[in-house]
């Protein structure tokens, strides 16, 4: 193993491991400290089965409700999102950025630099699991909270071996197709859908054995923290993380490294066939370069066709599993206590609006449009600088207001495209499941998302013309979405905060229960008016400062 | 503000903090000319260029290009210039003629013919990705994208990096044809072979300063050259040393070796009054010489004596 090697990705990745370790100990904090004021002893009367989905020991109070939401499911999500980004950077990363060829210049093996990242992604998931663990440590007794029953020590064995499993698919693919954007694609989409899966087919007895098949099962399948270590799952899991860094070594052997370099993309391919080329040349090839407003949507367009596809099909898959679901199964979620509903995201599942919001709408969808729109708005004016493009941009003769509002442009055009997809992937869904949930109410649901959507990606856009880093807009505007989403479904069950969800922007998304009710159009129209203001702030941000690249 | 002017500032000056990136710049290019603007790195060369450009915005003083407000008029401005900027970075997944393309169309189109023609002088293939170019073939599209609206004038920052001598020379072709069309061009380089050949006037930066401003002639015929006689008997040093401009005197038997920077008349006289020349090199003065002079003269902050 190269030592430096290790320490370079280690410095270079061990600001982000820190703020998503941090991040989602403050949650876990927050979280506690906020169910603590809800009257917990309905846990206690719930079904055993309910216990099963929540992942919740028996005789677990508002611990385990906490640990079980925050750590259980979002903390495994941003550790393993942390661990896909590192992993597919490792070999891929290098690849693209141009580097790897100067590293292997230096008389070390590939072999060496391969073990050497793949020490430092186990190192740096390992620190991100201290950092909960301490966090679990400490912040029961801050708050007092019973912690009988709950193994957070197993909970946090399982999240470590979990995400080393993550990030090292993401390396093995990387190494092997020398793509991050592949890598980080198959492995975060992997993680998503195992996540989803094992949450909804248990649901379903027909559908119960498929978990098996998603390595996500054998992470959460056994409910470590109410059950302990469960070694065989363990080792599947490391057994397949050992033969991930074999296959990654098998990869980055045999193949001719690339140093820089661009994919030859279906487009290419047709542009240079003869027969195609005109037609491509006219449709894909010049129009994309037609101007900002396309060349901009065109950058994005992998991506929106990527996140318009998964809202389009998990709208349609929400509603064949509204129907598949036995009819016992949503009396219980019926009978749910009111806090619990409350405390798992308002929605009530018993009934198909609340299923759709609950299961889809709620965080879902949101976050699926805000990867895509805050990418877009940090790109936009932070990453032109950061790619150096910005100079040539702006000494064509159009003034920098134009070159933002262009990209705001293409900004609208992309999420309204996810937005009409959410809509047609719900309503179908909804036909099929025979949800008897109006078209209008999905197509209101859908806009309303939407506008958030481009809130957020305003968000990014503001920080990305004050700054110029895509760092601090990307990381920025994340932080106010999480904030945002905390602040509407946590405030309201404590009796003091209620109001203050109001300043959540989530509060104008599904306040109004738009699956339910009729569209509020003050909701729309404050959105509206809150991404037209952070745009017109943007602007002048953009205009006065000094410009990198 | 004077229209017979590419490029003029007064007092531009450019803090980042406490660092005096330009101070008191004041600069005039005129039309019709290539102005080499020389200075190692760091001096302030880009500074300066992305000053005018009006992506960064002076801490004091004003620039005007082609006598329009830099930061005022600077739409304006953008349809009449050409900008190589330094460490060029393009998209690297559009084609070379996709990125013309793009530029062009920001720019409200241009002659296609004569961005073939560009092509065709600078041997460059604009059917492959940028990202698949090498440097120098990815700067060839940089210069024609600077090139190809027949911009007034063309600012370029190191534009020749990675670029082969062949194309090399064309390029220089190419500039000195803008300034004969009475067009100029704003060549910022620490190539000074290329500077020589090309510019018509030289600024040397030193440290954010501009300390000369002079005709690449001028600068020459001041410049130290290295005089070397052969003699048929042995020179004495007080044969050379009351002439002015000598600024050093070797000798060695029969040689002398003079460094000097006055006028070659008056040495020769004063080298054929005791003896008989049997062999003369004259070194050609060039900017290098006179480039490094100056950063000698900043190291030791005193005058050359050679």
């Amino acid at each position: 193993m190269l030592a430096n090697v290790f320490l370079k990705t280690g410095r270079d990745r061990i600001l982000g491991v820190f703020i998503g370790g941090v991040s989602v100990a403050l949650l876990l904090l927050a979280g506690l400290a906020i169910y603590r004021e809800i009257d917990a002893s309905f846990i206690n009367q719930l079904p055993e089965f309910y216990l099963q989905l929540l992942s919740l020991p028996e005789g677990a109070g508002v611990a385990g409700l906490g640990f079980g939401a925050i750590l259980n499911t979002i903390g495994a999500l941003t550790l393993g999102g942390l661990a896909i980004s590192l992993g597919s950077s490792s070999i891929a990363g290098e690849e693209a950025n141009g580097t790897l060829g100067l590293l292997l210049a230096n008389p070390v093996s590939r072999t060496r630099v391969l073990l050497s990242k793949a020490a430092a992604i186990m190192g740096l998931s390992l620190l991100a699991v201290l950092l909960l663990w301490g966090a679990a440590a400490i912040t029961p007794g801050m708050l007092s909270v019973d912690m009988t029953g709950m193994m957070v020590g197993s909970l946090l064995v399982h999240l470590f071996v979990n995400t080393v499993f993550y990030g090292f698919l993401a390396m093995a693919i990387g190494a092997w197709a020398g793509s991050t954007s592949l890598a980080s694609g198959i492995s975060a989409g992997l993680m998503v859908i195992g996540w989803l899966a094992v949450g909804i087919f248990p649901l379903i007895s027909e559908l119960d054995f498929l978990t098996e098949y998603f390595p996500w099962y054998y992470y959460a399948g056994s409910q470590p923290l109410a059950n302990g270590i469960h070694w065989g799952h363990l080792a599947l899991l490391a057994g397949a993380s050992l033969g991930f860094v074999a296959v990654a070594y098998v990869g980055v052997g045999r193949r001719d490294l690339k140093n820089g370099g661009t994919k030859r993309g279906v487009i290419d391919r047709l542009r240079d066939n003869p027969r195609t080329a005109r037609l491509v040349e006219r449709f894909a090839g010049s129009a994309r370069v037609s101007g900002i407003v396309a060349k901009t949507a065109s950058d994005h367009q992998a991506l929106t066709a990527i996140v318009a596809s998964i809202l389009f099909y998990l709208g349609l898959l929400y509603g064949v599993f509204w129907r598949l679901i036995p009819e016992n199964v949503l009396q219980v979620f019926q009978d749910l206590p009111e806090a619990l509903i409350a405390a798992i995201g308002g929605a009530d599942m018993g009934t198909a609006e609340g299923w759709f919001q609950g299961e889809m709408f709620s965080l879902t969808a949101p976050i699926a449009l805000f990867v895509l729109t805050i990418l877009v708005g940090t790109r936009a004016l932070a990453g032109e600088e950061q790619k150096h493009t910005m100079g040539l941009l702006v000494a064509s003769p159009i003034s920098r207001r134009r070159i933002l509002i262009q990209k705001v442009v293409a900004m609208v055009g992309l999420a309204a495209l996810v937005g009409v997809a959410t809509f047609l992937g719900s309503w179908s869904g909804g036909l099929i499941g025979d949800a008897g949930i109006a078209p209008i109410r999905f197509a209101a649901t859908s806009l309303l998302l939407t506008l958030l959507g481009l809130v957020m990606g305003g968000v990014a856009l503001v920080l990305s013309a004050a700054f110029g880093r895509t760092s601090v807009a990307a990381y920025g505007a994340s932080l106010v979405a999480l904030l945002s989403y905390f602040v509407f479904s946590f405030f309201p069950l404590i009796g003091g905060l209620q109001g203050w969800s109001e300043l959540s922007p989530f509060h104008y998304y599904l306040g109004g229960s738009p699956l339910e009710m009729a569209i509020d159009w003050g909701h729309v129209g404050v959105l509206a008016a809150l991404f037209v203001l952070l745009v017109a702030v943007a602007v002048p941000l953009f205009e006065r400062r000094d410009l990198r690249g | 503000m004077n229209g017979n002017l590419a490029i003029e500032t007064k007092s531009l000056t450019k803090h980042y903090g406490d660092v005096e990136a330009l101070t008191n710049l004041d600069l005039q290019v005129r039309m019709g000319e290539v102005f080499g603007f020389l200075g190692p790195n760091g001096a302030g060369k880009t500074t300066t260029i992305r000053t005018i450009l009006d992506l960064i915005r002076p801490t004091s003083g004003t620039a005007s290009i082609l006598g329009m407000d830099s930061h005022q008029k600077s739409v304006e401005i953008r349809n009449h210039i050409g900008y190589v900027p330094d460490d060029l970075s393009m998209y690297p997944n559009l084609t070379g003629r996709d990125t013309l393309t793009y530029f062009s169309n920001l720019r409200g189109g241009v002659d296609w013919s004569y961005v073939d023609q560009l092509a065709e002088r600078l041997d460059s293939d604009l059917s492959r990705k940028i990202g698949d170019l090498s440097s120098g073939n990815r700067q060839k599209v940089g210069l024609i994208q600077a090139f190809m609206n027949k911009p007034r004038l063309l600012i370029m920052d190191e534009p020749s990096t990675g670029l082969d001598p062949l194309v090399q020379k064309e390029f220089q072709a190419m500039m000195r044809e803008v300034a004969e069309e009475g067009r100029s061009v704003f060549l910022s380089s620490h190539t000074l072979s290329e500077v020589q050949r090309v510019a018509d006037r030289v600024g040397i930066i030193r440290s954010g300063v501009l300390v000369e401003v002079e005709s690449v002639q001028s600068l020459r015929s001041k410049a130290i050259r290295r005089v070397e006689f052969e003699f048929d008997g042995s020179p004495n040093s007080s044969e050379f040393e009351t002439l002015p401009g000598v600024r050093g005197i070797e000798l060695h038997e029969n040689r002398a070796v003079i460094s000097y920077d006055g006028k070659i008349d008056a040495l020769l006289q004063a080298a054929t009054r005791h003896h008989n020349v049997v062999d003369l090199i004259i070194e050609e003065a060039d900017l290098e010489e006179i480039f490094l002079t100056y950063y000698r003269d900043a190291e030791r902050d005193t005058p050359v004596k050679a």
